[in-house]
């Protein structure tokens, strides 16, 4: 490795995002010569956990709005971090002791995510925490105080709620057993026609749920627009049930504890170095022109130019104009109700998820205790989604207000030590292919920006390994490896 | 195939069992994997090329009945020279071995430069070990010392460091330095819940039914 500069690279892979990173794992046991480069200091892109340091470069980074006029516009935008002048003295700790995650989706057990880590072994880098409890925000009514409703999540769950009279259990009952079955031939008749439609109205109209429950069901699909259709709603309900307990009692979902899909990122990057990848960080690759006959060249930082068979990137602006508004706070008191375990065996939940009734469309709150390792002890991260409109970053200050007031009562009118916020745009579903030269150059499309990962995200990563093994790939082979060696000599004790 | 939990469930109800990140530093060739693989495998290969392939690696020590430690050990994977997975490295480690050859006195200078890293990037309360590798070099040929122990001893107190002089091709101090870590790494903070490996936290297994899983997800494809 002497010259970077002397042959061509098989792949210049330009930026460490989750997509990216999973391409590197995918290739990590090709034998193909890897360049793999990221602007940052730090691993991860769009989807890096950032020391408050970190944060703060970042937002001076992309503090930058997008006029009107831009037909492109950058992924992430109008970012801002914000703490009170005593945060120190309120509590805030030293800024490597947080690690706010720019992408803080859960996982459900389900996911081709989790079964592609299992399956190419880097899941044995990996800590997983058990995503607990889904709660619906139910505002102060009639005198009463302001509440968190759980939804129950499991048959089991509705049978035993004290809080849904009997005749809407047997509704709710009725729906719940429809859904876990509902691409089979015998239930599509019910909805097929109407699979374009809303899926409250369908509810209504099939299983003549309450208005409660309907709320329920709706938080459940965590539609970011809180419209979600028959199908998608239905596919996302059947996706939450059907993962509970697949790996342990009482939850649905897992999340990397350190920072979310940054820890998957990073431990893919590494496979990617243990296969002999180079990786270099602080370098930005940049495409240079090239004639029609000659493979693709990039230029480092250092002057060095490589050629590269082929260059896979992310994209850096979007003609999407829908964007999600995110709220990133620091909240000085544990929520400890939260993380409550509610099923006998069950592993502490870390990450608990609340759904906040909002207009034009609903708040999701996801709330991690401090094992997540995001936060000192004591405290925890509150991370709140909500699609972007002109006030939504006051919303959602407000929506922190009032969550933690319903959580913990009176004494929370400031419970924020530290707040990052920024807009990220939803993206183009799309990557993108063109040629320099006799090199095709694919772009991966940001991720999506849900509350919980999209198992679509990952369809780009097998296109650009395909475009990149080109005649020897072979699909049964994509991301199936064998531990590297010593991984698990777990059993032998050196006593 | 391994038994999650086992020496430490086996020991009943007072084991203790923790798991660490340990983090090896220090230039090329100075002998850092091969202090991992006398270590782990009780191994020593004088050919052996830079690593690559082969930089996941745990091992398990008992430190008395009752404790075990164990150690998830990241190997730098031969990429010293770009220094770009050191930000994955600090991350979240809880110990650090940095290496130095002392027959190569500009090692420990490099060495000394890491340690200068990980003070100002890692945890705070992050275990840091200096280890002079090539130990049988120098009893050997006396002449072929460029460090002399004391130097080296005197910069590791005045920083805080463990120090040991070590040789992986005669196994020499080297399990004495991962025992003198563990000893040192914050046992009694592991509470009830870091009684088993996988269960820390909350901790979720993929292990043996995320196999299960992914047999699943060949067979029933849900896209």
């Amino acid at each position: 490795m002497e010259s970077l500069g002397e042959e061509p690279w098989d792949v210049v892979i330009c930026g460490t995002g989750l997509q990216q990173s999973l391409l590197a794992l995918a290739l990590s046991r090709s034998k193909k010569r890897i360049l793999h480069t990221d602007p940052n200091y730090y691993y991860g892109q769009y989807e890096a956990a950032l020391t408050l340091q970190e944060a703060e470069s970042f937002a001076a980074k992309h503090a930058g709005g997008s006029s009107e006029a831009e037909k492109k516009r950058s992924v992430v935008r109008n970012a801002a971090v914000w703490k009170p002048d005593d945060a120190e003295a309120q509590g805030l700790k030293f800024p490597r002791a947080y690690s706010l995650a720019l992408a803080p989706q859960i996982i459900h057990t389900k996911s081709k995510l989790l079964s592609s880590l299992v399956s190419s072994r880097a899941y044995r880098q990996v800590e997983f925490l058990a995503v607990g409890s889904f709660f619906v925000y139910e505002p102060a009514k009639d005198g009463s105080d302001p509440k968190l409703s759980r939804i129950p999540s499991s048959r089991e769950d509705v049978f035993s709620s004290q809080s849904i009279p009997a005749r809407s259990k047997r509704s709710l009952m009725k729906f719940l057993k429809f859904v876990l079955d509902f691409e089979s031939d015998d239930q599509k008749p019910l909805w097929e026609a109407h699979a374009d439609a809303s899926l409250t109205d369908f509810l209504t109209a099939q299983f003549k749920l309450e208005d409660d429950l309907k709320r329920y069901v709706v938080a459940l699909t965590m539609a970011l627009d809180g419209k979600a259709s028959v199908r998608s709603g239905l596919a996302a309900i059947n996706r939450h049930l059907t993962s509970m307990g697949m790996f342990g009692p009482g939850f649905c979902a897992v999340y990397p504890k350190w920072g979310g899909l940054s820890e998957i990122a990073q431990v893919a990057c590494r496979a990617g170095a243990v296969g002999g990848g180079i990786y270099m960080l602080d370098t930005s690759a940049t495409m240079k022109p090239s004639g029609e006959n000659e493979k693709a060249s990039l230029e480092l930082p250092n002057g060095i130019t490589v050629q590269a068979d082929s260059v896979i990137s992310g994209q850096e602006t979007t003609a999407s104009v829908q964007a999600i508004s995110r709220l990133i706070a620091v909240v000085k008191s544990p929520l400890n109700s939260l993380f409550q375990v509610l099923v006998e065996g069950a592993p502490t939940p870390a990450v608990a998820v609340v759904a906040l009734p909002s207009t034009p469309s609903p708040i999701y709150a996801v709330i991690h205790s401090s094992d997540t390792g995001e936060c000192p002890v004591g405290q925890c991260v509150v991370y709140l989604t909500t699609l972007a409109t002109a006030g939504s970053k006051h919303e959602l200050e407000q929506a922190l207000v009032m969550l933690v007031y319903a959580v913990e009562g009176e004494d929370s009118t400031s419970p924020c030590l530290y707040q990052l916020y920024y807009e990220q745009a939803l993206g183009d579903r799309q990557s993108t292919t063109e040629n320099h030269g006799t090199t095709p150059a694919l772009s991966f499309p940001p991720l999506s920006a849900t509350i919980a990962f999209e198992d679509s995200d990952l369809e780009a990563v097998k296109t650009a390994w395909s475009l990149v093994s080109g005649d020897e790939s072979d699909e049964d082979t994509y991301l199936v490896f064998e531990d590297r060696e010593g991984a698990d000599a777990e059993d032998e004790v050196y006593e | 195939m391994s038994t999650r939990g086992g020496p430490a469930a086996a020991r009943g109800m007072n084991a203790r069992f923790a798991q660490f990140k340990l983090v090896l530093l220090g230039e090329s060739a100075v002998g850092k994997s091969s202090i991992v693989l006398r270590f782990v495998k009780d191994q020593f290969d004088s050919y052996r090329e830079s690593t690559i392939g082969a930089a996941f690696l745990t091992q398990t020590i008992s430190l008395d009945e009752n404790t075990t430690v164990k150690f998830e050990i990241w190997d730098t994977a031969g990429q010293e020279r770009y220094k770009s997975l050191a930000p994955m490295y600090y991350r979240n480690a809880n110990c650090a071995v940095v290496v130095y050859d002392i027959t190569q006195a500009a090692s420990l200078d490099k060495a000394k430069s890491w340690v200068k890293e990980l003070q100002r990037q890692a945890n705070e309360n992050i275990i840091i070990a200096l280890a002079g590798n090539k130990l049988d070099l120098v009893t050997e040929q006396p002449d072929k010392r460029a460090v002399p122990a004391a130097d080296a001893e005197a910069y590791a107190n005045e920083a805080g460091l463990l120090f040991f002089e070590t040789s992986a091709k005669t196994a020499q101090n080297v399990r004495e330095l991962f025992t003198a870590i563990a000893k040192k790494l914050p046992l009694d903070q592991v509470g009830p819940r870091h009684t088993r490996p996988g269960q820390r936290a909350g901790g979720v297994s993929l292990g043996a039914s995320g196999e299960g899983a992914n047999t699943q997800a060949g067979g029933a494809c849900s896209c």
